[in-house]
């Protein structure tokens, strides 16, 4: 268990190097020129040059790749000059993701900004896709061929199929605008507010989520049903809810818990454009403007933080597999 | 039994709430905007108090003053940080934080002398060592200063700005509230320079060297002082009680809410939660624009770009002079223009009307499609229209930019020059590239070219774009790479002459020389609308300053009606929402 645990471990790091190392080849062989954009375009040609030699954007690829990759985690004390200090620091262990082209802060400052609204939305789409998707499948795969079960497959169809911006707009022209009952847009200043101007967001995420789990738990569950173990349950007497939620639905849970953990990187992606229309102060909106005006550091910052989310979750449910399944924690 | 009449019930209500949310979407999207609310109250006079609430499309990036050149960044910084000298209502400069500016008689020195008794932010008196410091300060080597080359002619840039001395020789302190600056020749664009937010006197807090933390805690001599900055989300200036002009500003604070939808804009807007609006999109500009109720309310802003496309004259085809001057016969302004009412004026010069307005038998491109017909038999690409045969063998790669207007102008151009033979392939890519590949020698032979002023003369519409100078292998800003020696010649004349009169007649040569040889075939200026609640006086568009509502001032009483007004506008909707919940 622990060799396999290492070699899990050892492959997760090795994911994110090559994510982080791929990304800053992609981003720094584009025919583009960061220092032109943060300049603007009427800068003079001269001041352009200055701020690329200001960025170390002059010197070779390796040069950057090797000075990036040196600074991101270190050990030791702060250098002297503390004041222009972009590192974070964890004890002795202090992580450095540069300074943004354009915001001019830390980038781990932005990124430490930026996470907690968008853990706030994700947890909350989180639960809504398992709540709904596991209620929704459940019924369905219990009213078999009725209209409840066909209405709900045509739904599952519309939600996966129906992109992110457009359920968005639509919730947001609804909820907010028509019926009044949540902000436009905004992140609010109390924890009340925030939670209210979450709703929203997160629902535009979750759904898309949860029409997929629905799906899923459905599909699952049809299968569950017709087992030999329900049966016997049926004949034993007991109730009908304690056979489908105790007995069907924890094994149901299995692919879904899989599909969660897989699913974090589709989170992560339909945030970037809801953070968006929300005006959502979380990773999506940072990565949006990153990516628009070609902001380096945090662009790097902001996949670094993703794939080791993504690869974590996935380290996450492999692991938790053994909790879920007894065979597996046995084997 | 239970579970048929169950299914019934369920495709019931199923169908009924389905019904419903598509009439409620269907209601909600009618093609027309709310009216004002509340009324303009006729005998409101100015008083101090309120919140002014508006929105960015975009984010801050920041409001260091020797950093932020963006147009997002110049409206607060125009708030935050009062300069030297600034612009009238009439976009005539005049003194600002300074109480005189003399020029000497041969343009090359100048003598600032500043009020006294003028607060910064921190209570500290303004004095001529802070001026000279915070000039000091953006133009110094480690300072990523969008633009210190604007101040090139200052004695000593040179030595300073490469950090070979330690301060800037030509700026000298004469006395407590006066300094002089010295140019090393004259420049009649100086005094504008000096206006822009780059070299604005800030607290001594922001240092003698750039420091990064200083965004976030700005400091100046303006009439407000930031209370709230937060990227992405919120700016909040309040009043700065100390402020030199007694009395102003009115406004006890301004709030921008940043990187808002511009829809999310127009429904906060019609809902009375934001006060003054500018980035419609086009449908919502429109129905505000048309709808009676909204009439004196809002006003356009005037333009200081010019765009059209540019004509690679070091390329083939267009190192052909009439095959450029084809294109700029062929192109239908007045068309351009309509696809985008408004927005888009038709322009056929290179200067915008604000900074020199056209006069008859001023110097412009024309259209005139038997002229470009003339011109492509003249380039050896003669066209027969009628049988379509002849013209430009080879289809020209045009660059544009996507989700920019300039995509959509180029599908009108395409028309246009097919009908005088010549075909265009539209490239759209991103802004980043754009600017790489379109400033990159012998790569682009035509593409969308476009300029914002950044100060209202006309140099800054020629030399940056169209000198020879501006040629470089990369990053040259003269996209189209023309270089002609009799107008590198006029537009040094005209910097450096101090007489309007003579300098206004060199830039007339210098459009006729550009309306001939065509590098750019100039198509239309862009403007935007700007609209407000009845309740805010004191403002309309400046000439020059974006979004300037340094003096704007709130009728409370007005709001207060329009507060009731806006309770009975939800009410409709409440209903609505109850009404469902009644059907359930």
């Amino acid at each position: 268990m622990i060799g396999y645990l290492l070699r899990r471990v050892g492959w997760s790091l090795f994911t994110i190097w090559a994510v982080v190392t791929l990304t800053f080849v992609i981003y720094n062989v584009l025919p583009e020129d960061p220092a032109r954009v943060i300049a603007g375009p009427q800068a003079r040609p001269a001041d352009v040059a200055r701020i690329r030699t200001q960025l170390g954007l002059d010197q070779p690829i390796g040069v950057r790749y090797v000075r990036y990759m040196s600074g991101l985690v270190s050990f030791g004390p702060p250098p002297a000059d503390a004041k222009d200090d972009s590192a974070w620091a964890l004890g002795p262990v202090r992580i450095d993701l540069g300074v943004s082209y354009l915001k001019r802060k830390p980038v781990v400052e932005l990124l430490g900004r930026a996470l907690p609204p968008t853990l706030l939305v994700g947890v909350l789409a989180l639960f809504v896709q398992i709540a709904v998707g596991a209620f929704g499948g459940v019924l369905a795969a219990m009213r078999r061929h009725s209209v409840l079960d066909w209405g709900t497959v045509a739904l599952t169809l519309v939600g996966i199929s129906a992109p992110t911006f457009l359920t968005g707009l639509l919730l947001q022209h609804l909820l907010a605008r028509q019926l009044v009952w949540f902000p436009l847009d905004g992140y609010g200043q109390t924890s009340a507010e925030r939670l209210h101007s979450a709703v929203l967001p997160a629902l535009t995420l979750g759904l898309f989520g949860a029409a997929y789990y629905t799906r899923l738990v459905r599909d699952e569950m049809i299968g569950l049903l017709k087992q030999d173990y329900i049966r016997t349950a049926r004949a034993k007497g007991q109730r009908e809810w304690v056979v489908v939620y105790k007995h069907a639905l924890r094994n149901a849970l299995m692919p879904l818990v899989t599909v969660v953990g897989l699913s974090m990187g589709g989170l992560v992606g339909g945030a970037i454009v809801t953070e968006k229309i929300f005006r959502w102060p979380g990773i999506g909106s940072l990565s949006v403007d990153a990516i628009v005006e070609r902001d380096g550091p945090v662009i790097m910052g902001v996949v670094l933080l993703f794939s080791t989310v993504v690869v974590l979750a996935n380290l996450l449910v492999d692991l938790s597999y053994a909790v879920l399944d007894p065979r597996v924690r046995r084997s | 039994m239970r579970s048929t009449r169950t299914k019934t019930d369920v495709a019931s209500r199923g169908g009924q709430w389905a019904v419903r949310c598509l009439l409620l979407l269907l209601l909600g999207c009618e093609a027309k905007v709310s009216p004002p609310l509340g009324v303009r109250r006729g005998d409101a006079t100015a008083a101090r108090g309120g919140t002014l609430r508006t929105a960015f499309f975009t984010d801050v990036r920041s409001l260091d003053a020797a950093t932020a050149f963006d147009t997002a960044s110049a409206a607060i910084e125009s708030l935050i940080y009062d300069r030297l000298v600034t612009y009238d209502a009439h976009g005539v400069i005049v003194p600002q934080l300074a109480e005189s500016v003399d020029p000497s008689a041969d343009g090359k020195r100048y003598t600032f002398t500043l009020r006294r008794g003028v607060l910064l932010h921190d209570g500290a008196e303004l004095t001529a060592d802070d001026v000279k410091r915070s000039i000091e300060r953006s133009l110094h080597v480690k300072t990523p200063c969008p633009v210190p080359s604007y101040y090139e002619r200052i004695v000593g840039y040179a030595a300073y700005h490469d950090g070979k001395t330690a301060s800037l020789e030509g700026v000298r302190i004469s006395g407590s509230h006066a300094l002089t600056i010295d140019l090393t020749e004259p420049d009649a664009t100086f005094l504008h320079v000096m206006a822009l937010p780059i070299v604005a006197p800030l607290c001594k807090s922001a240092g003698k060297v750039y420091d990064r933390t200083f965004s976030s805690k700005p400091c100046g001599a303006g009439p407000f002082k930031v209370d709230r900055y937060e990227n992405g989300q919120i700016i909040r200036l309040v009043r700065h009680d100390g402020y030199w002009q007694k009395g102003k500003p009115y406004l006890d604070a301004i709030e921008w809410s940043l990187g808002m939808q511009s829809f999310t804009q127009r429904f906060k807007f019609e809902r009375g939660d934001l006060d003054y609006m500018r980035e419609f999109s086009e449908a919502d500009s429109t129905l505000f624009r048309k709808s009676p109720a909204w009439q004196g309310h809002g006003e356009w802003e005037p333009s200081l770009t010019t765009a059209g496309s540019f004509m690679n004259t070091e390329m083939p085809p267009f190192d052909n002079r009439h095959l450029r001057r084809a294109v700029s016969f062929a192109i239908n302004r007045e068309q351009v223009a309509s696809v985008r009412p408004g927005h888009v004026q038709a322009q056929a010069k290179l200067v915008p009307e604000i900074i020199i307005p056209s006069e008859p038998g001023y110097p412009a491109q024309t259209f005139d499609r038997e002229q470009a017909l003339r011109e492509m038999a003249l380039a050896g690409y003669p066209y027969d229209p009628v049988r379509r045969t002849g013209g430009y063998p080879h289809e020209i790669p045009y660059l544009a930019i996507i989700d920019s207007y300039s995509g959509q102008a180029a599908e009108v151009y395409k028309q246009h020059l097919e009908q005088i033979g010549i075909r265009i392939r539209i490239q759209l890519v991103g802004w980043p590239t754009f600017l790489a590949k379109s400033s990159r020698r012998n790569t682009v032979a035509m593409g969308f070219s476009g300029w914002h002023a950044d100060f209202p003369d006309p140099s800054t519409f020629f030399e940056p774009i169209l000198s020879s100078g501006a040629i470089q292998d990369e990053e040259s800003q003269n996209a189209a790479f023309f270089s002609n020696a009799e107008l590198d010649d006029i537009l040094v004349r005209a910097r450096r002459s101090a007489n309007r009169g003579e300098r206004l007649a060199l830039y007339r040569q210098a459009e006729a020389i550009v309306a001939r040889e065509a590098p750019w075939a100039t198509v239309y200026g862009y403007r935007y609308f700007e609209l407000w609640q009845p309740y805010v006086h004191g403002y309309r568009p400046h000439p020059v300053l974006t979004q300037y509502i340094r003096d704007a001032w709130i009728d409370r009483d007005g709001r207060k009606l329009s507060g009731r007004a806006r309770g009975a506008r939800r009410a409709p909707t409440t209903t609505l929402a109850l009404a469902l919940g009644g059907l359930r």
